[in-house]
């Protein structure tokens, strides 16, 4: 039975842990996750919600706190953003160390310097060696159901990571959407309850964290713990089946839009995959023979899909809202490198960073993107320049911003 | 000619085994980190040759020098291994001798020094700059190379010719490594014991059980749990782990404990 | 603190250890004998929650001498890993998922470094959220760990490896030491107490009004240190019962931000026969025309004492 409602994607987020009935939220404010912990508290406290919610003084207070409660057997819920999640982020090292599965949303915000509230995924890239599963929102729909699958493999005992589910800044945490908010009793059918396998106690204590001092030992602990990692996939699988039965939607590593036959495909994550369905479905209507590849887990990095859906492709873009620089996009590598062995990789692979900030992408932007990729594939170009991009109405704007700052009137 | 050298630690504190290595060649040295198959092993505590942790002579090449501190002679030794030498000299005796404490870092790089051949006037250069770096002078550090001289005296240059004991390695594949647990959980039972911190002393604490008046001072100040207190009311010492801080020397009111030299009858 | 109390006397000291031998910390550490007494008094059923510093390698994988459970966390955040497993317990018994039977004291175990620098802020939330749990600082006035760096509580005119005197600089450490009793008694917890190992009893007292409360209750424990502060394992109990007669360490207590010392010495030692116990203030005594360092420490010790004895009614003989 299908319940309906219009909700912002950080609603969806708390439902995602109501539903999940978690036990602790440990919790510090941050634009834009906001919302999501004051809806939890809203709710724990007119007991809607059996579970206790602490704001501590700082993230990475939050971060050891949770790992914590989920090592003495808590189910742990937590959000963050940019700022927040690299202060604490060496607990999420330590958490996957630790074997402390736990789920945080992180709400994509761009990271200072300069300070900003709009989004891009510098943040929650910075957490991509930490050891912990990612998965990415588009929609906020896509925020309740990864918040739940997420529970389900990073709670599995063949994963015992943290989790993050992560959705954009504004453009999905502000956004009112449909969401089908699932039935707690379907939901209470696919969780399992939490059991930690060694939990602190009384009775019989146990040592956590203790120092390794030697190499091979060390090596020995990192090794499972890319393991698990890499088990997250099938787990994801599996889950999936599950949740498709019980809620009718399945989710996969990466989700194939318009793919069949296309010659020119977007690989692109989170909100703006929206806006680049949107030119694909305009591109199909003119012939052209585009398509969409979103990747919806990075961690672990789905070689497979990646490596299965992009092989025989003319030309292929892949669009990061994030930048390393000195570098380029982060994404472009993990891509490449996956296509890089196989004898029908796609002739060019056109890096695109955009989205910075936030800045918005128009359909011109993207349909830029495309007609780049349609040139590549007439010229047959293999190493393209990168785009970086930036439209002259905004370069303008930008001039008239840096007259400004050095005094002088801008002209009208 | 050129050197390389560093320490090796880990957890363990002032007090505890420590092993450290040296490089010495008369031409570039391309090799780093840790030495699997030494010419010399110089063993400063003698009953490292019994632990298993330690295990002084893993990887010692064939025709290599084991140089034991110990006031045992070489033939106490000779059931170890027959493709070796083995040399022994009682540092520690000289060095309380000579500088009043048990530090045996000059004597030892001595005894090495000499059997490598090194010229005297180049040890004594290597310790006065090292005594120096640490900041020691004065007459501390005119006791040290005494020490050195001392002991380099009593050794001879070796002519070393070795061969690798040639052990196979393999590695391990990925689905093998990843095919237990990978939890780092252990069960908390107090197990630290197992780690033998009774090689750690020069000194032990010895209990006049006639002077005793069980008034546990001592019991209260020993920071390692190494003493226990019987159902009569006797305190005893467990010297598989007392690292003879002494404390209890000190402590005790009736002077009733005393210290005694390890090693010796 | 409670008057029926059941150590009166050292003969009184819970014959029970805790703590197995065999940990690799140095010989005659202050720290560890600080850990050892502390637990007598506490039981077992215990958690210690621990923060970067010399007692994080008690345990080295796989080998611990707790007979109770060990949590290492972060160098800025034990007091929050502390607040993670008190909730955590809170939440699991409320629901029966975790029988009451498992419930188990909450001990934060730190040094000076993590208590006084790098961890202040997760210590301040977490008394200031009322948390039920102990914090016992092994105070050995360093970051010891590392080598023996200079913390915000190593005292004025100690050497450290980054405050070394020289003669551009011959007090070595300038600043003084941060008040960190204060600091935790500014927040009201209920109970916030000086240790010395030197004191059993006063210490094994000192731990078990601890027991009797619920809430923050914080123990900043000397913690004599041969290999930092200079001096030979076998004088760690003399120079931290020197602390204590010289005035420069005093044993107190604070129930709900009152203050009351515990003990009062009659007559003050004068500092310099504590100083002198130790190398890392043998520069001090090396100034010859400069007993300026000496003198300024041994003002402000008395200057301490005229306020307790203001404050609390008591007589101490000073050193003028």
């Amino acid at each position: 039975m299908k319940n309906d409602r219009l909700i912002t994607g950080n609603f969806a987020a708390a439902w995602a842990a109501r539903l999940a009935r978690v036990d602790y939220i440990p919790a510090y404010p941050i634009t834009p996750q906001t919302e999501i912990i004051e809806t939890l508290a809203k709710w724990v406290r007119e007991g809607l919600m059996d579970a206790r919610l602490v704001q501590v003084e700082s993230e990475h207070s939050m971060l050891t706190a949770a790992g914590a409660a989920s090592l003495t057997g808590a189910r742990v819920f937590s959000a963050t953003s940019s700022q927040g999640l690299l202060y604490g982020l060496e607990m999420l090292y330590n958490m996957s160390g630790w074997r402390a599965p736990m789920v945080l949303v992180n709400v994509s915000r761009a990271l200072a310097a300069p300070i900003t509230l709009a989004p891009d995924h510098n943040d929650v890239l910075a957490a991509r060696d930490s050891g912990s599963v990612q998965l990415h929102a588009e929609n906020a729909q896509e925020v309740v159901d990864l918040g739940l699958l997420a529970y389900r493999i990073a709670e599995d005992r063949r994963v015992r990571l943290p989790a993050i589910v992560n959705l954009d800044g504004f453009f999905l945490s502000f956004t009112r959407e449909k969401v089908d908010i699932p039935e707690q009793a379907k939901v209470d059918e696919f969780l399992p309850e939490y059991k930690v396998a060694d939990p602190f106690s009384a009775t019989r204590p146990v040592s956590k964290g203790s120092s390794v001092m030697e190499g091979f030992a060390y090596s020995y602990f990192h090794y499972h713990i890319h393991e698990a990692a890499q088990r997250a996939r099938e787990v994801l699988r599996e889950a999936s089946q599950d949740y498709e039965s019980l809620f009718g939607r399945r989710y996969g590593p990466v989700e194939a839009f318009m793919l069949d036959d296309a010659e020119y495909v977007l690989v692109i994550s989170n909100s703006f995959a929206t806006l680049g369905k949107q030119a694909v479905v305009s591109l199909r209507k003119d012939g052209v023979p585009a398509g969409l590849l979103k990747l919806r887990m990075l961690r672990p990095f789905p070689v497979q899909e990646v490596a299965s859906t992009l092989r025989g492709r003319k030309v292929v873009a892949v669009f990061d809202q994030n930048l390393s620089p000195g570098s380029g996009g982060i994404l472009y590598p993990e891509v490449t490198s996956a296509l890089y062995h196989l004898r029908d990789r796609p002739k060019s692979v056109l890096p695109v960073v955009g989205g910075l900030g936030g800045k918005d992408i128009t359909k011109h932007e993207m349909m830029a993107v495309f007609e780049r990729m349609r040139a590549l594939g007439r010229n047959g170009e293999t190493a393209p320049a990168p785009m970086y991009l930036m439209r002259d109405d905004e370069m303008a704007r930008v001039n008239r911003m840096l007259s400004v700052a050095r005094g002088v009137q801008p002209k009208k | 000619m050129n050197a390389q050298d560093f320490p090796l630690y880990g957890a363990e504190r002032r007090g505890a085994p420590v092993t450290a290595f040296t490089r010495v060649s008369d031409g570039d040295i391309l090799e780093r980190g840790y030495i699997f198959d030494p010419d010399i092993s110089v063993v400063m505590d003698e009953s490292l040759l019994d632990d298993p942790l330690a295990n002084p002579l893993a990887g010692l090449r064939r025709g290599g020098v084991l140089l034991v501190n110990t006031r045992r002679s070489a033939e106490a030794y000779r059931r170890t291994r027959e493709d070796i030498t083995i040399l022994t000299v009682d540092l520690t005796d000289l060095a309380l001798k000579v500088l009043g404490r048990p530090v045996l870092s000059a004597a030892s790089a001595a005894a090495a020094a000499r059997v490598l051949s090194i010229a005297e006037a180049s040890l004594q250069r290597a310790v006065a700059d090292e005594l120096e770096e640490i900041g020691v002078g004065g007459g501390l550090a005119a006791k040290n190379l005494e020490l050195a001289g001392l002991i380099y005296a009593k050794l001879k240059p070796m002519r070393l010719e070795t061969r690798e004991l040639g052990a196979a390695e393999t590695l391990v594949p990925l689905s093998v490594i990843v095919s237990g647990s990978g939890s780092e959980d252990a069960v908390s039972t107090g197990n630290s014991y197992l780690r033998r911190t009774g090689d750690w002393r020069t000194y032990r604490p010895v209990i006049d059980y006639a002077r005793c008046t069980d008034c546990m001072v001592c019991y209260a100040y020993c920071p390692e749990s190494a003493m226990s207190v019987k159902d009569d009311g006797r305190i005893s010492i467990d010297y598989d782990n007392c690292k003879g801080c002494l404390i209890c020397v000190t402590e005790c009111p009736l002077r009733a404990i005393v210290k005694q030299q390890e090693g010796v009858a | 603190m409670t008057t029926a109390t059941k150590f009166k006397t050292m003969k009184d000291l819970p014959r029970v250890d805790y703590l197995s031998p065999g940990n690799p910390l140095c010989a005659g550490c202050g720290g560890v004998l600080a850990v050892r007494l502390f637990h007598k008094v506490l039981g077992p059923h215990a958690i210690w929650v621990n923060a970067a510093g010399c007692m994080t390698v008690i345990t080295t994988y796989p080998l611990s001498p707790l007979k109770s459970n060990w949590f290492y966390t972060a160098f800025a955040s034990a007091p929050a890993g502390a607040q993670g497993v008190r909730d955590a317990l809170d939440v699991l018994i409320a629901k029966g998922k975790v029988k009451p039977s498992e419930d188990m004291k909450v001990v934060v175990v730190t040094g000076d470094g993590a208590a006084y620098d790098i961890g202040l802020q997760s210590t301040s939330g977490a008394i200031q959220r009322n948390l039920d749990f102990y914090y016992l600082v092994y105070d050995n006035e360093s970051y010891g760990n590392t080598g023996f760096q200079m913390s915000a509580s190593t005292p004025f005119g100690s050497s450290t490896k980054t405050t070394p005197p020289t003669s551009r600089f011959p007090i070595g450490n300038e600043s003084p030491k941060k008040d960190l009793f204060e600091i935790w008694r500014a927040h009201k917890p209920p109970y916030v107490a000086t240790l010395s190992s030197a004191h059993v009893v006063d210490f094994l007292r000192k731990v078990e009004a601890g027991t009797t409360m619920k809430g923050p209750k914080l123990y900043l424990a000397m913690a004599g240190c041969p290999t930092g502060w200079g001096f030979g394992a076998e004088e760690t109990i003399r120079v931290e019962r020197l602390a204590v007669e010289t005035g420069v360490w005093p044993l107190k207590e604070a129930v709900d931000g009152i203050t009351k010392h515990t003990y009062v010495p009659r007559a003050l030692k004068p500092v310099s026969e504590y100083l002198k116990t130790q190398e890392r203030f043998a520069h001090l005594f090396e100034l010859e025309q400069r007993n300026a360092p000496v003198a300024a420490i041994q003002e402000s010790v008395n200057s301490y004492w005229r306020a307790v004895s203001a404050a609390e009614g008591v007589q101490v003989r000073l050193v003028e």
